[in-house]
C-alpha cells in the first residue's frame, strides 16, 4: 500500500517519525508523504524524518493557544484545527493524492491536539478525496486520569464515524515496569510502527519480488472496509544467517523432510500473534474480517502452514474467509506475521475508557457549577464586610 | 513559559528582583528581563539590584500622602526598620495607595509600556498584600493590566504572619478581596506558615528564595536546555490556572546519586560524559509526589478543594520511571477529586535531584485567608468601638515591636 500519513499532535507526530523510521531501516516504501501537525511549536521540531516544510502548526494566533499547545482541552484543538484549517489543506496540497491508496492519520486521543483537531482535519480530507481515510489512534491509559478519558472517549466517536476505520493502540496494555519514561514512550512507537507498517506495506510492489502467494493491497483495503475499530496481533522470528537457529531449515530446500514442522512453526507463529498483546485488546470472535500478513524471505514461508493458520484463525475470529498472503522480503533476517482483526466489537479497555469519561464530565460539571461561588465565599468575610480597595 | 513580572512595594520588589537573580544562576530563562517594579517609599529599589535602574519606577512623587525618607530628615539607614513601612511611601494605608496610584495612572501606564507582552504568555503582579502600597497600588496596576494585555495577568501575593499587626491582617484581607476577582489567578505566599522566627522580617531572604525557586520551576518548565517527553506548555500552565481563585505550590525534591557517585562522576555528569543515575522506582517517584503535596505549599490549603492541577516531575531523565509518573499522577486525581490533572516531565541532564513540583489551582478551603478575615473583622470592630484611634498611623505606630512586610534592612537589625 501506498500511504499519505498526517500526525497530529505529540503522540501523532512522534508515531509517524517512527514509522517513517521503522520502514527505511527495513528497505519499506509505504508512507509516500508525511505530514505533523501541532499546536505546540516546539514540539514541531521533534520529528527527525519530517522535513520542516512539511511541519504545520497551527492555532498560534488563537487566544488559547498561541504557538504553546492547547493544554489538553480538545475543544481548543478542534477549534484552532477548524480556524488554520486553510493552512493545513495548502500544505497537503502538494500531495499527489492518485500516487497514494489512502491516508493514515495518527494521533493520541487523550491529549488536547490529537483528540481535537484530528477529527477536524479527517472531515476535511473526507471532503477533499475519495481515498480512504484510516485512524491510527493512541488511547490513553487508566493512570493518565480522567480528563484524558474524557477526550479520548469523545474523539473515538468523532474518529471511528468519520474514518474507514479506526486502529486502536491501548497504552496500558504495553506498560512494563522499570522503565523510565523516554524508554516507555519510545518503546511503545516502535512497537506499534512495526505493526502498522509491516501491515500496511504488504502488497507494495517496490523492488521486492511478487510470488503468487502475495498480499494484495486491495485485500488490506478490502478488510479495512468494514470500518469500526481494529485491532493488529504481531509476532515474528529471527532467521538465523549461519542456518543453525531454529528456523534455519526453512532456508535449506534440501530438507523436504521438515515440512510439516515448518508448518506448525508458521501456525504457531500467528497463534502467538493473536494471543500476545494485540494493540488494543479484544475478543479475537467479534472480529467482523481477518487478515494475516507474512512477512520475510518467500522461501521460508511454508504454503501449508499458511493454510493451516489461516484455518486456525477462521476457527478463532469466528469470521469466514480470512485472508492470507505474503510480503516476501528476501532480505529480511525475522519471519513476521501480522494479523489485522477488522471492525472488532468487544473491547473491554474502551468500555473501561467510556465509564472513566462519564464520571469524569460528571465531576466537571459539579466543579463547573461551584466554582464562582465558592471562590466567592472563600475572599468574602461571612458579613460580607471587609470592602475590596479598588 | 515566559512571565513578564511587575513588582508593587518593597515587598513585590524584593521578590521579582530574587527571581531575576534566581533565574540567571539557573539558567532558566523566565523573565529575560521583562520586569518592572514599582513603589511609593523607593527604599527598597536600592537593595533589588538585579533590576535595572530605569525598570523601577517610584509613584506619588508630588502627592500630599506620599512621605519620603529624606522628608522628615532622617537617614533610612538608621531608622528603625521597623517604622518605615508606616512612616514612608504611603503609610500603610491601601486606600492612599490606591488614591496615589490613581493620580499617577498616567506615569503608570507609560512604565507598563515596557513591559512587553509579546515577548511573555503571561504577566504576574507580584505585591506584599499586607501593605499600603502593594494592596492599593497593586490593585491599580492590576487592574490597568488586565485591560491592557490579552494574556492572563496573574498575581503573587504575600500574606501577612500572625506576628504582624491587625492593621496589615485588614489591608491583606480587603487585598485578597480586590485582587482575585482581578487576576486570572493568585499565587498566596503565606509568611505564617513560611517565618522560622518572631520577626518574620528575618525570614524574607529565606522567604522569598523558596518563593523564586517554586515559581521558576513552575513557569521554567520547558525553558533553557531541556527536553522532555511529556512537556508542560504554557497552555498546560494557563489552563490550570485558568479557573481563577487561589492556587498554592508545592515542592519536593529528592537528590540522587549515580552508582558510584563521587564528585568525579559527579563532574563527568556535569560535563555530560559518564553514566547517568538509574532509574527510581515508581513507588519512590510516588512517594516524592505525595511529599510534594504535603510539603510546605506556598499557602497551606486543603488539597481536596483543589479544582484543577499540575504536576511536573524534572530531573535526569534516566530517573523518571513511567510508571512512577503515571502513579503519582493518578495519586493527585485521587488525592485532589478532581479528574483535570495536566502532568508533565522535564529532562534535566546532569542533574543531581528529582523534584516534583506541584500546583493546585483554585483551592477554596484555605485556612490562613479565613484567619486574616477574622482578624481583619476584629480590627473593623475595634476601631469602630474606639473612635479616637480610628486612624491607622496612630494604631500601627503604637505597635513598634511589631514586625512589617515593608520595612527594609532587616536584615542588619
Amino acid at each position: 500500500m501506498k500511504l499519505a500519513t498526517i500526525g497530529v499532535g505529540n503522540a501523532g507526530s512522534k508515531l509517524i517519525d517512527q514509522m517513517i523510521k521503522f520502514e527505511q531501516s527495513t528497505g519499506r516504501d509505504l508512507c509516500r508523504h508525511a505530514l505533523v501537525i501541532n499546536t505546540a511549536r516546539t514540539d514541531l521540531a521533534k520529528p527527525e524524518y519530517v522535513s520542516e516544510d512539511r511541519r504545520v502548526l497551527i492555532g498560534d494566533t488563537h487566544q488559547k493557544a498561541r504557538g504553546h499547545g492547547v493544554g489538553g482541552d480538545a475543544e481548543v484543538g478542534a477549534e484552532v484545527a477548524k480556524t488554520d484549517i486553510d493552512e493545513v489543506r495548502r500544505v497537503f496540497d502538494d500531495v499527489e493524492i492518485h500516487e497514494v491508496d489512502a491516508v493514515l492519520v495518527a494521533a493520541g486521543l487523550g491529549g488536547g491536539t490529537g483528540s481535537g483537531a484530528a477529527p477536524v482535519v479527517i472531515d476535511e480530507l473526507q471532503k477533499m478525496y475519495d481515498e480512504p481515510v484510516y485512524g491510527l489512534g493512541v488511547l490513553p491509559g487508566k493512570y493518565e486520569g480522567g480528563r484524558p478519558a474524557l477526550n479520548a472517549a469523545r474523539s473515538l466517536q468523532s474518529f471511528v464515524t468519520k474514518v474507514d476505520n479506526f486502529i486502536a493502540f491501548d497504552n496500558d496494555a504495553w506498560r512494563s515496569r522499570g522503565q523510565t519514561i523516554e524508554q516507555g514512550y519510545a518503546e511503545m512507537n516502535e512497537e506499534l510502527a512495526t505493526r502498522i507498517v509491516t501491515l500496511l506495506a504488504a502488497g507494495e510492489v517496490d523492488e521486492s519480488e511478487v510470488g503468487e502467494n502475495a498480499m494484495d493491497s486491495s485485500d488490506i483495503m478490502r478488510t479495512l472496509d468494514v470500518g469500526g475499530v481494529s485491532s493488529i496481533g504481531y509476532a515474528s522470528t529471527e532467521l538465523d544467517d549461519t542456518k543453525q537457529g531454529l528456523l534455519a531449515k526453512f532456508n535449506d530446500d534440501d530438507e523436504p523432510a521438515s515440512e510439516s514442522t515448518d508448518a506448525a512453526k508458521i501456525k504457531g507463529l500467528v497463534r502467538r500473534a493473536v494471543n500476545s498483546r494485540l494493540t488494543v485488546p479484544c475478543e479475537v470472535s467479534s472480529a467482523d474480517r481477518a487478515l494475516i500478513v507474512f512477512a520475510g524471505p518467500p522461501d521460508v514461508i511454508s504454503r501449508k502452514g499458511v493454510e493451516s493458520a489461516r484455518e486456525w484463525l477462521e476457527n478463532e475470529s469466528d469470521t469466514v474467509d480470512v485472508l492470507a498472503g505474503d510480503d516476501p522480503r528476501p532480505t529480511a533476517d525475522r519471519l513476521a506475521a501480522v494479523v489485522l482483526l477488522s471492525n472488532v466489537t468487544e473491547t473491554p479497555r474502551i468500555d473501561e475508557i467510556q465509564d472513566q469519561a462519564v464520571d469524569a464530565q460528571n465531576k466537571i460539571r459539579e466543579q463547573d457549577a461551584v466554582r464562582e461561588e465558592e471562590i466567592r465565599s472563600l475572599i468574602t468575610d461571612d458579613d460580607d464586610d471587609l470592602d475590596p480597595i479598588v | 513559559m515566559k512571565l513578564a513580572l511587575v513588582g508593587v512595594g518593597a515587598a513585590g520588589t524584593r521578590i521579582v528582583d530574587r527571581i531575576v537573580q534566581a533565574e540567571r544562576t539557573t539558567g532558566r530563562a523566565v523573565t529575560g528581563g521583562n520586569v518592572l517594579v514599582y513603589d511609593t517609599a523607593g527604599d527598597a529599589f536600592t537593595e533589588a539590584t538585579a533590576i535595572p535602574s530605569d525598570r523601577r519606577v517610584l509613584l506619588g512623587d508630588a502627592h500630599p500622602a506620599v512621605v519620603r525618607p529624606d522628608d522628615d530628615g532622617q537617614d533610612k539607614e538608621t531608622d528603625a526598620a521597623a517604622d518605615s513601612a508606616t512612616r514612608f511611601g504611603v503609610g500603610g494605608d491601601p486606600d492612599a495607595g490606591a488614591t496615589v496610584a490613581q493620580a499617577d495612572l498616567p506615569e503608570i501606564r507609560r512604565a507598563l509600556d515596557s513591559v512587553d507582552e509579546t515577548a511573555a504568555a503571561a504577566t504576574m503582579v507580584v505585591v506584599g498584600l499586607g501593605g499600603g502600597t502593594g494592596s492599593g497600588v497593586g490593585s491599580v496596576v492590576l487592574d490597568e493590566l488586565r485591560s491592557a494585555h490579552e494574556s492572563p495577568v496573574y498575581a503573587l501575593g504575600v500574606l501577612p504572619a500572625a506576628t504582624e499587626p491587625d492593621e496589615r491582617a485588614l489591608t491583606a484581607a480587603r487585598g485578597v478581596r480586590t485582587i482575585v476577582p482581578l487576576a486570572d489567578a493568585v499565587f498566596p505566599v503565606d509568611n505564617e506558615a513560611w517565618r522560622r522566627s518572631d520577626r518574620v522580617s528575618d525570614d524574607y531572604a529565606r522567604i522569598n528564595d523558596r518563593v523564586a525557586t517554586r515559581m521558576l520551576a513552575l513557569f521554567g518548565a520547558g525553558e533553557g536546555s531541556t527536553g522532555a517527553e511529556m512537556r508542560v506548555d504554557p497552555a498546560d500552565v494557563q489552563r490550570t490556572l485558568a479557573v481563577g481563585g487561589l492556587a498554592a505550590v508545592g515542592r519536593q525534591t529528592m537528590t540522587v546519586d549515580a552508582a558510584g557517585g563521587g564528585w568525579l562522576a559527579r563532574l563527568w555528569r556535569l560535563l555530560g560524559v559518564g553514566t547517568e543515575p538509574s532509574a527510581v522506582d515508581a513507588g519512590t517517584i510516588k512517594t516524592l509526589v505525595r511529599r510534594a503535596l504535603n510539603s510546605e505549599l506556598t499557602v497551606p490549603c486543603s488539597v481536596a478543594s483543589a479544582d484543577r492541577v499540575l504536576l511536573l516531575l524534572s530531573g535526569p531523565p534516566s530517573t523518571i520511571s513511567r510508571k512512577g509518573f503515571e502513579t503519582g499522577r493518578y495519586l493527585l486525581e485521587e488525592e485532589t477529586g478532581t479528574v483535570e490533572v495536566l502532568a508533565g516531565d522535564e529532562s534535566r541532564p546532569g542533574a543531581t535531584a528529582v523534584t516534583a513540583t506541584v500546583v493546585l489551582a483554585n483551592v477554596t478551603d484555605v485556612p490562613p485567608v479565613e484567619r486574616l478575615q477574622a482578624r481583619a473583622i476584629d480590627r473593623l470592630e475595634a476601631t469602630t468601638d474606639e473612635p479616637d484611634s480610628g486612624t491607622r498611623a496612630a494604631s500601627a505606630g503604637g505597635e513598634s515591636t511589631a514586625e512589617f512586610e515593608f520595612s527594609a534592612g532587616t536584615e542588619d537589625a
